[in-house]
């Protein structure tokens, strides 16, 4: 069993009067960070930790839209943690959702922001890939690039790099919460810290990952959200 | 044909086409700088008659000379720079670089000898230092700068007579001066060092792995968190393979890489790169007075 957290704590000025999209709903009343996990395989999954900021929780209410999607799609693990400050990137904002919950063993790591099917999720470091000419349309400047080997191992993790036809999809599965805090606290003064500094600081240090191949992903933003 | 690059020496560099092949063309018309050019092509023959695994040298096909101009025409290398590279480098390429210097500066230590390298060698460059600071108009009036040269000096003074392996080295061994060409590694700009050793490379590697120097130099938009992640792995490898190895690196490295940092800071005139000299080296002082804080 794993425990999945979905970081959607970025902070921007447009959200001081703009509901920030990752909680905006579809056309079927789904909220888009609710839709980003319905792909993955529930029945490993323990927990799921929806990280919301307090600031964006008080002028949206949040945490109540929230509870209401848990309830409508029967997600009777889901929780929110709500931070009072925001974080300074996606990895603090899971350091943080991982300290306050108590969380240990496998976790994985959904961003909210796009949408992909799974069938199965091991328990071992893995990023999720995607091809890109897989996609119509392509951003290249705003994903992260992976490399595999013929036996399908990662090798390497680069931002804004096109090194490899396989972009990260925003899934990323780490063995070891405590692990993966452990290489936040080394690295934490970095800015801009990414999840993929964080797999490649990993990789140098040799640890395995696989990369997790994914099904019908959707992109619906150009800017990742904490 | 004939191509101009910039070169980091001063030097003129031009890329030549001759019978398909490309070749470089280094040359100076400065007449002071003609026997140092001289000197770096005479190294370099001297480097490529060795196999040093993945660790190349660039052939020398002809060194021309004058009393007032020089040039070395030399093998031109298909690679990438440092940063390019990094950011490229899977984590096994990055493994087989760190084995790749291991390597090279065995050999190096393997070809020379161990020598007492007596204490006025230092003292006398720290002096040299001093009186380049007090003359550069852009550290005589900076009383941090002369403090830093003045606590600088106690440490010289100190360190005494040194045993270490002289006999060979690259001299300038920065990332800047290393070609990538997959996991081949092309070494240029071989130069002179005040002590021929290759303990001289192992503060030069680490100028870059453990301070970043050259992407100071360097100003097209990289992912500096990813080379830093990078540089550390190195820096951190390497010094916990020399530190395990030798007791000449435990003992002088630390003043070694301090001189190496003055005599950069001795020739300052940009205002940044200055206060990042003066960062570093205040930085170092505190190591060297508190062993514990390393």
């Amino acid at each position: 069993m794993m425990t999945l957290i979905v970081p959607i704590a970025a902070n921007n000025a447009e959200y001081a009067h703009k509901l920030p999209k990752p909680f905006r709903q579809d056309d079927e009343g789904t909220m888009l960070c609710v839709k980003a996990i319905t792909g993955l395989p529930m029945d490993v999954i323990q927990d799921i930790y929806f990280v919301i900021l307090k600031e964006h929780d008080q002028r949206f209410m949040l945490k109540e839209q929230l509870e209401m999607q848990f309830r409508k799609y029967r997600l009777a693990n889901a929780h929110v943690t709500i931070l009072d400050e925001p974080t300074a990137s996606q990895v603090e904002t899971v350091a943080r959702a991982i300290e306050l919950n108590g969380v240990t063993g496998l976790v994985f790591i959904k961003d909210a922001d796009c949408y992909f099917t799974t069938d199965e999720i091991l328990p071992q470091n893995g990023v999720a890939i995607y091809p890109l000419e897989n996609l119509p349309i392509v951003d290249p400047q705003h994903k992260s690039y992976v490399a595999v080997d013929d036996m399908f191992y990662v090798t390497n993790i680069i931002e804004k790099r096109v090194v490899s036809h396989f972009f990260s999809a925003g899934g990323y599965c780490f063995e070891d919460a405590t692990e993966f805090c452990r290489y936040y606290d080394r690295l934490k003064n970095y800015s801009p810290l990414y999840l993929s500094h964080v797999i490649y600081s990993m990789l140098l240090d040799k640890k395995i990952f696989r990369p997790i191949q994914i099904e019908d992903y959707q992109d619906w933003a150009v800017t990742r959200v904490n | 044909m004939k191509l101009d690059i910039q070169g980091h020496s001063g030097c003129d560099i031009s890329i030549v086409t001759e019978d398909n092949e490309l070749h470089i063309h280094k040359s100076t018309h400065d007449p002071g700088y003609v026997p140092r050019l001289v000197n770096q092509a005479n190294k370099q023959i001297a480097a490529a008659q060795t196999e040093y695994q993945h660790i190349r040298v660039p052939k020398i096909f002809e060194v021309e000379q004058s009393s007032t101009d020089a040039t070395i025409k030399m093998e031109y290398i298909y690679s990438k720079n440092f940063v390019e590279y990094f950011e490229n480098a899977g984590f096994e390429q990055i493994k087989y670089l760190i084995g790749a210097i291991k390597y090279f500066i065995d050999l190096e230590i393997n070809a020379s000898t161990m020598q007492t390298v007596p204490s006025n060698i230092l003292t006398d460059k720290m002096a040299d230092v001093a009186r380049k600071v007090e003359k550069n108009a852009h550290l005589k009036d900076d009383a941090e700068a002369q403090e830093l040269v003045r606590r600088s000096s106690e440490v010289m003074n100190a360190v005494g007579d040194m045993v270490m392996p002289v006999g060979t080295c690259h001299g300038d061994l920065t990332f800047s001066n290393i070609l990538f060409n997959g996991n081949n590694y092309y070494l240029i700009d071989f130069l002179d060092s005040f002590i021929e050793s290759p303990l001289l490379d192992i503060v030069k590697i680490r100028q870059d792995t453990a301070y970043l120097w050259s992407t100071l130099m360097y100003h097209k938009p990289f992912d500096k968190v990813r080379l830093s992640i990078v540089s550390e792995k190195i820096d951190k490898a390497i010094d916990e393979y020399f530190t395990a190895k030798y007791d000449w690196y435990r003992t002088y490295y630390m003043p070694l890489q301090l001189m190496n940092f003055l005599r950069i800071l001795q020739y300052g005139k940009d205002d940044k790169v200055i206060a990042y000299l003066k960062r570093v080296i205040a930085g170092q002082l505190d190591v060297l007075n508190n062993p514990k804080t390393a």
